[in-house]
């Protein structure tokens, strides 16, 4: 599957909190890649050691999938959905 | 203390006794720490790839945590296809790659590359340490993660200033070991009961989680049916009553045919690999599942469960087996048939006695498993041979069996051979290699002659890419494409030339005694087995499609019709 190919694909909101390591953001991002997703917005704060992440990613493979993946990374201390499935379109018509 | 002696005194805590390595640069201070070492043992592979294999092979036939360490730049970028293969298959390792000092970093500087960037997809974790205060903790969180829950390999990258900065021994902190997860398995069970066709399905995790025991008492009190995948051959033991052997793109008949059939899967240890499954969404139609993992990644990945079960794989077998004790199962009808099956769709291909005519690769194998004393370690390459053992070998135990299953890593055999020999001097291992893998890291001829090891060597030589040519002639038309190699070198010379005796044989009455021959010899040897080139792996199912769609040589499609197997 291309990602890059995913125009109407669901789109997901995810936070992520991680610990301030060398490459804790590529880890991130490598994941959500090679998972099948595509990162649409993404912002970053540090703090006392420790990323907060807040992803806006677009994929057609489940997110409870990409969400099991990011856990397992040693940098990541919590995942959150933060909101179900859009459809590209439908949020599109939002914005 | 220095850097380098920390990680000495790392390898001392932990009672890491055999390294694989190659010095180069940045690294020395790490190899001027080993001359004053009297307690570890380290051994000089011919090329990083091979120190990497060996370590993998070394940690697969002992348990235990396999460590390698190579210098920066093209010493790190050599290790990568080793850690990769170690990273696809969960298994325990330590890598430890010198880098230039902390002030070159990121100036292009000699044999400099970015480590840690580049091997981010291939580690369960990695670090590179910024300071020497900072390396004691790395080094035993690293050592804890590589072997904990789910293994993998884990990668330190030291800066060569980190490596020879000092700084004194401190209280090392130990990690926390997690309390092991033990999930309820009350649902698990009332599916179970209900089912009237399950299977057992198990995998690598098995041996992993150290459960061969649990596994085999969870196997033999509930009397299921049981198949394997590559990784998890042995799990059963060698005589297990209800086993089918291996399932997938080269299993029996009687296993995909079980599973095909079959209500309910019991998948322990493993993740439905799309080589066991074929195409995903035809496999086993009628199977609930119930999936048993140490990564909870793992559950509902590829296939929703009935059940999942993330957690530690002995507690969990072990609370099965008790339940079953106290009620076993009624499918006694589902046994007899899926026996049934076994005896006419198993792997049993009649004996190849006849004098003088061609070794085929089965019949070579069945005699080798027959001639091999029953704790024999064998180690494998990539391709037809590969599958001829998982098929024809029998195991007693999954560390008998070294195979590159994830990654498919050519060039495997021969350095595992090399790890799994250092992890017991006195076992026999053999590596069965085919003359294209072979020829991948035959430098390592070298390092079996150096320390002696008594290695054995089998080369099922087809003169050809033999699993690359079937695929060409059963899906390509017969359209061959740079898979000759009939200019091989002559393979006994080469091993002569390495110190190593050597026979050849090429007819059936001889191999027998060249097996047993190369068994008797006190030391490595080397046996060249010419064979067919046009011997086939069967049965076989074409990559993407259904389990159900299995091709066997008596119903091989047609050359000219390569579209009606799709």
């Amino acid at each position: 599957m291309n990602p890059q190919s995913q125009t109407d694909a669901p789109s997901y909101t995810i936070t992520c909190q991680m610990s301030h390591e060398l490459a804790a953001l590529e880890r991130l991002c490598q994941v959500v890649r090679i998972r099948g997703f595509r990162i649409a917005k993404m912002a970053v704060e540090a703090a006392d050691n420790k990323l907060d992440i807040a992803l806006t990613i677009q994929g057609s493979r489940p997110i409870a999938m990409l969400q099991t993946q990011l856990e397992k990374l040693q940098t990541v201390a919590r995942v959150e959905l933060k909101q179900p499935a859009l459809k590209a379109a439908t949020a599109s018509q939002i914005a | 203390m220095n850097g380098a002696q920390h990680i000495l005194e790392a390898f001392h805590r932990h009672n890491i006794s055999t390294v694989f390595g190659y010095p180069g640069g940045c690294i020395m201070p790490l190899y001027d720490a080993l001359v004053d070492d009297a307690t570890v043992e380290h051994v000089l592979c011919r090329h990083e790839q091979g120190c990497a294999l060996a370590a993998d092979g070394y940690a697969r036939a002992s348990g235990k945590l396999g460590v390698c360490i190579a210098t920066s730049g093209p010493g790190a970028t050599n290790l990568i296809t080793g850690v990769a293969n170690a990273h696809r298959d969960s298994i325990p390792m330590l890598v430890i790659t010198g880098q230039v000092p902390s002030g070159l970093i990121g100036t292009d500087a000699f044999q400099e590359t970015d480590v840690l960037g580049m091997t981010l997809g291939i580690v369960k974790h990695s670090y590179l340490p910024e300071s020497i205060d900072d390396l004691p903790a790395i080094l035993e969180e690293a050592i804890h993660l590589a072997q904990s829950g789910r293994p993998g390999p884990v990668w330190i990258d030291i800066p060569k200033d980190v490596l020879v900065a000092t700084s004194s021994p401190q209280p090392m902190q130990i990690p926390k070991q997690e309390k092991p997860t033990r999930p309820d398995i009350a649902e698990a069970m009332r599916i179970l009961r209900s089912a009237k066709q399950p299977v057992i399905y198990s995998g690598g995790g098995v041996s992993l989680a150290n459960a061969e025991a649990a596994f085999r008492e969870f196997a033999k009190t509930s009397a299921i049916p049981s198949v394997v995948t590559l990784k998890g051959i042995g799990n059963g033991g060698k005589h297990s009553a209800n086993h089918l052997g291996m399932l997938g793109m080269h299993g029996s008949r009687a296993a995909n045919r079980a599973v095909d059939e079959s209500d309910l899967l019991i998948v322990i240890g493993a993740r439905l690999d799309d080589r066991a499954t074929g195409r995903l969404d035809t496999f086993a139609p009628n199977a609930r599942l119930i999936h048993i993992d140490a990564d909870a990644a793992e559950l509902n990945k590829l296939r929703p469960a009935a059940a999942s079960l993330g957690g530690e794989l002995n507690g969990i077998l072990a609370a099965f087996t008790a339940e079953l004790k106290a009620r076993p199962l009624a499918i006694s009808n589902w046994q007899r048939q899926c026996r049934t099956w076994n005896t006419t769709g198993g792997f049993n291909a009649a004996d190849n006695e006849e004098p003088l005519t061609p070794i085929t690769g089965p019949a070579f194998v069945r005699q080798l498993s027959r001639t091999a004393p029953d704790n024999t370690v064998i180690a494998c390459d990539v391709g037809q041979h590969q599958m001829w053992v998982a098929q024809y070998y029998e195991f007693d135990h999954p560390r008998h069996h070294l195979t590159s299953g994830g990654l498919g890593t050519m060039g495997y055999g021969l350095p595992a051979a090399i790890g799994a020999q250092f992890a017991d001097r006195n076992s026999t291992v053999i590596n069965v290699a085919g003359d294209g893998s072979f020829m991948m890291n035959v430098q390592e001829l070298a390092t079996i002659n150096r320390y002696q090891l008594p290695v054995k060597i089998i080369i099922l030589d087809n003169q050809c890419l033999g699993m690359v040519r079937q695929h060409q002639e059963l899906f390509y038309d017969n359209r061959e494409s740079e898979i000759n190699l009939d200019d091989n070198p002559d393979f006994v010379a080469m091993a002569r030339a390495f110190g190593i005796p050597a026979l050849h044989i090429d007819r059936t009455d001889q191999v027998r005694r060249s097996i047993e021959t190369i068994l008797a010899y006190d030391g490595p040897m080397l046996l060249h087995v010419a064979i067919a080139r046009e011997n086939n792996v069967w049965p076989i199912v074409k990559a993407g499609a259904g389990n159900r769609d299995i091709i066997d040589e008596t119903r091989r499609p047609a050359k000219q019709s390569k579209e009606s197997i799709a």
